[in-house]
């Protein structure tokens, strides 16, 4: 089942000159699809997760949501769309810092309209963070933080998770962890994006692809 | 949403408070500005309301002040020869008049109240300034050891109770509903009884060696018969030849109002200035806000939540800090307004303030709808431009 569709996407900057760091990209995200991208650093990985979680409109081509047109859509509608379709793990720490770990948690489920503290328990253990439930950002390390983003982004179950660099600050177990996660969502139905630059992460996808100039290319 | 919002006041705690602080004194002084301005404004209104007499004829020479005479309770021993009262009987326009004679306490005679407190003799053949205040069953002719007292010597229902008053021994018999002016503060006895005890009394005495009080007055209260205009009035007894001037009260209540007015004026303008400066500081505390929470509000927009939730999150956690401000405020304010409108008094020579409970509920009320306005107004353009950023690069440029 396709989740999402991307046709001839061309993303520029400005910045005192123009910047292209997507010139066509097209790629189709089924579900069951672990999907990696590599590609070295300022490349425009994150750009291409940018224009896919709706953070980012393309200048040109076509994007494809479970068959709806996202240029059709209002930005209330991508809104929603992103609170109850799309996980999304940032490179950089995100979280709300006025709130602990667990209340952070809360507030992002209630955005997508759920309420299953059950589950945020179970997340909190499943990312070695139960005893750090109530600690707020500041007082976590790096790596706890990505956990605890790791946690945010499966919370609501989306149907497309995008993952910009997730074994950042993380040890060799909790990355494996996250791999795993990651793994097991694809498993579950979801259609997973994960953008590294070390591809000893990105021999688990289960499709690799390498961003050159502007395109993807496949890379087996 | 709610929950984001509390805790982002309370777990920001410095900057909350600087914020609510700002609006709290901005606040505090709007709402003392605006008790200040109710207060002195409804006691002018009652004062013309309640003032019995249209015009008031003092002697021709005296220097003695409108405002002093009629709004304050200080003593003014003014004196005009009884034959005035006679001159004044023959005037036209006239709906009704009476007579008053004027002493004080002293503030170390034995057994006086400790300060200088005006005594008025009255006549109460022909009064009508005093019976509006009094019940209908002391609406009688009063005794000669007889005392009524204004309504701010309430310490205690001095009805019955004998008061010692240059020596001279008096029986309460009434106490005048509280009026808004000087009448507040003054014992009313006879006029005789007051020339009396002027005459007997070793200091007031001393004014009178080669006087009798019994052939003087301090004041002539006039009532105008209706349709006369007291400005024509005014020039009629200066033509007159009478042997004493005119004053009106109500061009007393109205130099009083312009002085106020222009006071209030100033005080406005104080209170705009600080306004100001409090919108500059709260714009410059909620840009600040937005730009430390760049990133943030990037993350709240890539979560799902939309422009306008954003928005009403901003606004909200403003608002409720305002708010916060403004109860406050308005409860520093409504404390210190006792002190400020006594201060006030004493300086603008106005009655005995009414400044109520209801009164001070309204001012309240407002103080607390200003501060709303006032986070509101300040917040709503940084709060539309963090809604309305582009979430990538709020997250990408943004600083937590």
């Amino acid at each position: 089942m396709q989740i999402c569709k991307l046709e001839h996407i061309h993303k520029d900057y400005r910045m005192g000159e123009i910047v292209s760091p997507l010139k066509d990209i097209t790629l189709t995200v089924n579900s069951g699809d672990f999907i990696a991208v590599e590609g070295p650093s300022g490349i425009g990985k994150s750009t291409l997760l940018y224009v896919m979680g709706t953070l980012l409109q393309s200048d040109a081509g076509s994007y494809f949501f479970a068959e709806q047109d996202l240029s059709r859509m209002s930005d209330n509608q991508r809104s929603e769309l992103r609170a109850k379709k799309i996980g999304f793990l940032f490179q950089d720490s995100t979280l709300i810092q006025a709130l602990t770990l667990r209340e952070n948690l809360i507030f992002s489920q209630g955005v997508g309209g759920k309420k299953d503290m059950k589950q945020i328990d179970v997340l909190l253990e499943r990312f070695g963070l139960a005893d750090r439930a109530d600690f707020f950002p500041h007082q976590l390390s790096g790596g706890q933080r990505r956990r605890a983003m790791a946690a945010r982004a499966l919370l609501h179950k989306p149907a497309l998770i995008l993952a910009d660099e997730p074994t950042n600050d993380l040890d060799e177990h909790w990355s494996v962890e996250i791999i795993k996660a990651l793994q097991e969502e694809a498993a579950r139905g979801a259609g997973v994006v994960m953008v590294t630059h070390n591809s000893q992460w990105a021999q688990f996808a289960t499709r690799r692809c390498r961003l050159e100039d502007g395109k993807l290319v496949d890379m087996e | 949403m709610l929950m984001l919002i509390w805790k982002n006041i309370s777990r920001r705690r410095s900057q909350s408070v600087l914020t609510v602080t700002i609006t709290l004194l901005t606040v505090m002084v709007f709402v003392m500005v605006l008790g200040v301005f109710q207060t002195v404004n409804r006691g002018l209104a009652l004062s013309r309301e309640r003032l019995g007499a249209d015009a008031v004829l003092v002697p021709k020479y005296s220097s003695v002040d409108g405002g002093e005479l009629l709004f304050t309770a200080m003593p003014e021993n003014v004196y005009m020869p009884a034959s005035v009262w006679e001159q004044a009987q023959a005037l036209d326009g006239i709906a009704a008049m009476t007579h008053q004679f004027y002493a004080q306490s002293l503030a170390l005679g034995c057994c006086d109240p400790g300060e200088e407190v005006r005594i008025i003799g009255f006549d109460s053949a022909t009064d009508f300034i005093l019976k509006p205040y009094l019940s209908e069953e002391q609406q009688r002719e009063i005794d000669p050891e007889e005392l009524i007292v204004g309504s701010n010597f309430e310490d205690d229902d001095l009805v019955g109770y004998n008061y010692m008053l240059l020596g001279k021994v008096l029986k309460v018999t009434a106490m005048l509903e509280a009026t808004g002016s000087g009448m507040d503060s003054t014992f009313f006895a006879d006029i005789d009884t007051v020339r009396t005890m002027c005459m007997e009394s070793e200091v007031l005495s001393q004014n009178w060696t080669n006087k009798d009080p019994f052939d003087h007055i301090s004041v002539i209260m006039i009532k105008l018969e209706a349709g006369v205009d007291p400005q024509e009035f005014v020039k009629y007894v200066a033509d007159s030849g009478i042997e004493a001037k005119c004053l009106l009260t109500g061009d007393t209540i109205a130099s009083l109002q312009s002085q106020l007015e222009v006071t209030m004026q100033v005080m406005f303008a104080l209170w705009l200035a600080s306004l100001l400066i409090a919108v500059l500081s709260l714009v410059g505390r909620f840009n600040a806000l937005a730009k430390e929470r760049k990133k943030e509000i990037g993350l709240l927009r890539a979560i799902g939540l939309k422009k306008p939730q954003v928005f009403g999150l901003i606004i909200g956690e403003t608002c409720t800090m305002a708010l916060m401000g403004g109860a406050l405020g308005s409860a520093a304010a409504l404390l210190c307004m006792d002190p400020v409108i006594a201060m006030l008094q004493g300086a603008f020579k106005l009655s005995p303030s009414v400044w109520t409970v209801q009164l001070s509920l309204l001012c309240g009320l407002a103080g607390i709808l200003l501060a709303g306005l006032l986070g509101f107004g300040a917040a709503v353009m940084p709060a539309y431009r963090s809604a309305s950023m582009d979430p990538q690069s709020a997250i990408t440029q943004g600083e937590v």
